[in-house]
């Protein structure tokens, strides 16, 4: 088969380059080496974690919170097993929308492992052996990641396990061990903590959710606290072993002093994930790796004229919706378009719950980059939309120019935090000052307030509900 | 208004300075041209002048690197200064800087002709934040019927409420001044002139186009500072994007595409434009259909032999100009021509009121200018008793005043009859549209060649069609034609001008 454009790679990069290629007139194929369509995040991160997040948390409030809002009911029990279920429903549902999607843009799928035969050739071998080849002019590789084991300890996949396996339990863990307390250690983290797991973080910098700012990180912290979370900072884990029975894990904080010890049934490693470019022949176009990933140019080409590379496989977050933007970019230009990807207000987001959500600068780049600024924050605890629904825990945190009052980050822990950010990448496209959202008015009440009464808080220091 | 400073160029070779020390104080008062900061490149050191006065923002912190062009800090206009000002202004700047009184005069469109609802802000002449003076002419207004200047109510900072090409009604409000007192500093005449020309409401984001004017602007391959933004802040809309020109010597990118894109874009522009009628088209449009819809109007048409006017024109047309300094046009033997046919046949110098029909013993003949804005008709008052001279100086006159758009609303109303010439267009023949509420119009067409038998001889002479157009309501068949011949007889034996025969 002869084609315009072949992707290599099925998820949120991949497919969405894929359909805005077909939109755009081209003939279009996608290479999936798994039986479904969506790669990682629709299958094995972002919907199924979410699934779980959002059953573990009606658990969670059956348990604590109906009392309060008066509802009694005998204290509710786990079915771990149906928890799952339903997980993978919402994940078929998903992932057959993605297959529907590929028919209707006429988009050829070929099941199976991709590899470069020259730079417009792609030998597709499938799972029963069976070869395909096909030729094309152009290629995109959105192959993803995937979890980084650690040095000393592989995933055995029964006890040390990555996410994948995290979200497939057929238990609720009575100790459940997480090395790395970034997104996907403290999402998991808090699904098994509110399933009534014990549950402890061990992360080897001071902070949780060390990349975001500050503040969220203290945050987060404290609500993993209040969820009984026992957490870590400052540790280095030494060994990670399986007896057969139990996870035995040993840390020692960094800057010197006693050694622990942690016994759990499972030890969930999510210290990172890393590009996945295995058996996709790079080497036969001459491309190669840096780090595991694939060097690209501003424009996201590769160094051969043909090949184009998108999402976790290339440098920048490994982010669904950034490796989303990132095909839609590609796409376009391989249409002559010129589009742009503002890799600054690409929002990173925690489902943890409340949500940690935020765009633009942290507060500790804006002081690394010796640029004046003021702060706006708001707490959650003065919004009558979260004392209403009992969701008090949080704040709204806004950096704006000293000058200019242009707002160069906005950071939210709290209820919503994931829808809420929007706002704030809108504002910051347009290059809204504080004080334009502050004159904006914002629906009452909300917890879109919050976000206004930061802005006051930023431009003037003028709240009005603080 | 805050004007921004920027690094100037300082040499070719140079990309960036350092600031080596700022002289003033982030909030210090500063004048124009005073030393506010010592700049230090890879080669030398200079001073940095203020290119104006006023309240001083530093944006650039000392020691920082700044690239060739870069904002390093912003001077706020007195008048307006921010709160830090009250601290520490020095008593030299004071005294000669005008104070805000804090009143404010609001300025509302004036009552300008009984007929007039409506009037159009043409062109702004000052910007909003400008200092005007009292009876400084701020702006041109335009209504449907003559263009006047608006002068200011008094002195003080111009706030524009009003955008350009905006209606509004008597009464409306077109600006405010914030009244001022003390003389203005000069500061707007001194600033170099590509600063000054920044917008008075430009911020921080100006010229920042919005994620999809960004890809616009990229793939018509125009940068974005060559765009004007009318977004808030001076930000680029998409709309903005869409309507950008690509700068014209600059040849197109011709990045091919890639050989088997199946996209396929056409080469050739279909651009629509949408323009709001002036109010000016609106009156025209709206009057013709009226005249059209409300008389009985038909057009009768004659041909002039015109080698006597001519003859007679080519025999004094020099001695015509040595003596009243203005050249013997056409127009006024056919002015003449037509006052002389008026007094004969009243009703065609007629207009209707309602039941009545009103007589007029003058003639003020309308003429018809074409200007870049539309028809405008200004009237030659009294025709019947001006000479020659008189009317050729009149109609220049006006022509002028009209292409100016400066004729008044008293130099366009009260016309008894109308003259048009679609000759100088090229017209060989029209039927005009009578000018209400008048009853006639005469249309004057080119001047051809044409083959014509005199005495049973086929000669050549220089024709005109003449047309009348008039409303049959109160002009009969009878006297429009009869006043068409007149004109005729008049016009080839001018002789009889003078005998009145």
């Amino acid at each position: 088969m002869q084609y315009n454009v072949v992707v290599i790679g099925s998820g949120p990069g991949g497919y969405v380059a894929a359909i805005r290629c077909a939109q755009l007139g081209f003939k279009t194929a996608i290479i999936e080496k798994y039986n479904t369509l969506g790669g990682t995040c629709l299958n094995v991160g972002c919907i199924p974690s979410k699934a779980l997040l959002d059953s573990s948390e009606h658990f969670h409030n059956a348990g604590h919170t109906f009392k309060e809002h008066g509802i009694e009911i005998p204290a509710p029990k786990v079915n771990i097993g149906q928890m799952i279920k339903r997980k993978g429903e919402v994940v078929k549902a998903n992932v057959d929308g993605i297959a529907f999607l590929m028919k209707k843009n006429k988009i050829d799928v070929h099941t199976g492992v991709g590899s470069f035969m020259d730079k417009n050739t792609i030998k597709v071998t499938a799972t029963d052996g069976k070869e395909t080849t096909i030729t094309t002019d152009k290629v995109i590789i959105a192959t993803g990641s995937k979890p980084t084991p650690l040095p000393f300890a592989a995933f055995d996949k029964k006890r040390i396990i990555s996410s994948t396996e995290a979200l497939e339990l057929k238990e609720v863990p009575k100790h459940f061990i997480v090395i790395g307390g970034g997104v996907i250690g403290m999402e998991l983290g808090s699904v098994y903590a509110r399933l009534g797991s014990k549950v402890t973080v061990v992360e080897f910098l001071d902070s949780l959710i060390p990349t975001m700012d500050g503040t969220m990180g203290k945050e987060l912290l404290k609500v993993a606290k209040k969820l009984g979370m026992e957490v870590f900072l400052g540790h280095k884990v030494t060994a990670v072993t399986n007896t057969g029975k139990e996870v035995v894990v040993k840390a020692e904080p960094k800057s010197g002093g006693t050694a622990l010890e942690f016994k759990g049934d499972y030890c969930l490693v999510s210290i990172g994930r890393r590009p996945y470019t295995d058996g996709l022949g790079l080497e036969k176009v001459g491309i190669e790796t840096v780090k595991g990933q694939i060097p690209v140019d501003d424009h996201l080409r590769t160094i051969v004229d043909n090949i184009w590379a998108i999402g976790d496989v290339v440098r920048g977050a490994m982010l669904a919706h950034k490796a989303e933007e990132e095909g839609v970019y590609v796409a376009e230009q391989l249409a002559g378009q010129k589009p742009h990807v503002h890799y600054n207000l690409i929002p990173g987001v925690v489902y943890t719950w409340p949500e940690v959500a935020s765009v633009g600068s942290t507060e500790e780049q804006l002081k690394q980059d010796g640029r004046a600024y003021k702060v706006g924050n708001f707490p959650y605890k003065a919004l009558g939309r979260a004392r209403a629904s009992m969701d008090t825990d949080g704040l709204v945190k806004i950096l704006a120019d000293k000058q200019t009052d242009e707002i160069l980050g906005v950071h939210i822990i709290g209820a919503r935090a994931a829808d809420m950010i929007a706002a704030g990448v809108t504002a910051m496209e347009f290059r809204a000052s504080a004080e334009d959202v502050a004159r904006m008015s914002h629906a009452h009440p909300t917890y879109m307030e919050a976000v206004k009464e930061a802005c006051l808080a930023a431009t003037a220091n003028r709240p009005i509900h603080l | 208004m805050a004007l921004q400073v920027k690094v100037p160029t300082v040499g070719e070779s140079i990309s960036e300075v350092t600031i080596a020390n700022w002289l003033k104080k982030d909030g210090d008062a500063v004048q124009l041209d005073e030393v506010i900061a010592e700049l230090e490149s890879d080669k030398a050191t200079f001073e940095l002048t203020a290119q104006s006065a006023g309240i001083l923002k530093i944006v650039k912190p000392q020691g920082s690197t700044v690239p060739i062009g870069e904002v390093i800090c912003e001077i706020e206009s007195n008048g307006q200064a921010v709160a830090p000002v009250a601290t520490t202004p020095p008593v030299s700047t004071s005294s000669q800087t005008p104070k805000a009184t804090g009143g404010v005069k609001e300025m509302k469109v004036p009552a300008v002709g009984e007929s007039i609802t409506e009037v159009t802000i043409s062109t702004w002449l000052k910007k909003d934040g400008d200092f005007v003076n009292l009876d400084d002419v701020i702006a041109e207004v335009e209504s449907d019927k003559a263009t006047f200047e608006l002068p200011a109510e008094a002195s003080g900072i111009l706030r524009i409420v009003a955008k350009e090409k905006e209606t509004l009604p008597i009464g409306g409000l077109i600006c405010r001044i914030e009244i001022m007192e003390g003389a203005p500093i000069a500061q707007s005449k001194t600033a170099a002139p590509a600063v000054a020309s920044a917008s008075a409401d430009k911020t921080y984001a100006a010229g920042h186009p919005s994620p999809a004017a960004a890809k616009i602007l990229d793939e018509k391959g125009i940068a974005s500072h060559q765009v004007q933004g009318s977004g808030v802040g001076g930000r680029i809309t998409k709309d903005d994007a869409q309507k950008a020109q690509p700068p014209v010597s600059k040849p197109t990118e011709t990045k091919s595409a890639p050989a088997s894109a199946p996209v396929i874009s056409a080469g050739g522009g279909r651009n629509k434009r949408t323009e709001k009628m002036t109010s000016l088209r609106k009156t025209i449009a709206k009057r013709l259909v009226s005249v059209k819809n409300e008389t009985a109007m038909l057009t009768t048409f004659n041909e002039v032999d015109m080698k006597p006017v001519m003859d007679l024109r080519a025999k004094y047309k020099d001695k015509f100009k040595e003596k009243y300094g203005v050249g013997l046009g056409f127009m006024s033997f056919f002015t003449k021509a037509v006052c002389v046919a008026l007094k004969e046949f009243p009703a065609v110098n007629a207009q209707t009121n309602g039941d009545e029909i009103i007589y007029h013993d003058y003639c003020d003949v309308s003429i018809a200018v074409s200007t870049s804005r539309g028809l405008v008709v200004p009237v030659i008052r009294n025709a019947e008793s001006l000479s020659f001279d008189q009317i050729e100086n009149e109609v220049i006159r006006l022509a002028t005043r009209g292409r100016d758009g400066k004729l008044s609303i008293d130099e366009m109303q009260g016309g008894t009859f109308s003259i048009t010439n679609g000759g100088v267009f090229g017209s060989m023949l029209s039927t005009p549209i009578i000018n209400p509420p008048q009853s006639a119009i005469l249309g004057m067409h080119n001047i051809v060649e044409r083959p014509v038998a005199k005495n049973g001889e086929v000669v050549i002479r220089p024709v005109m069609y003449l047309a009348l157009s008039y409303d049959h309501r109160i002009v009969d068949g009878r006297e429009s034609v009869s006043f068409l011949v007149r004109v005729k007889e008049l016009l080839e034996d001018p002789g009889r001008l003078i005998l009145g025969v």
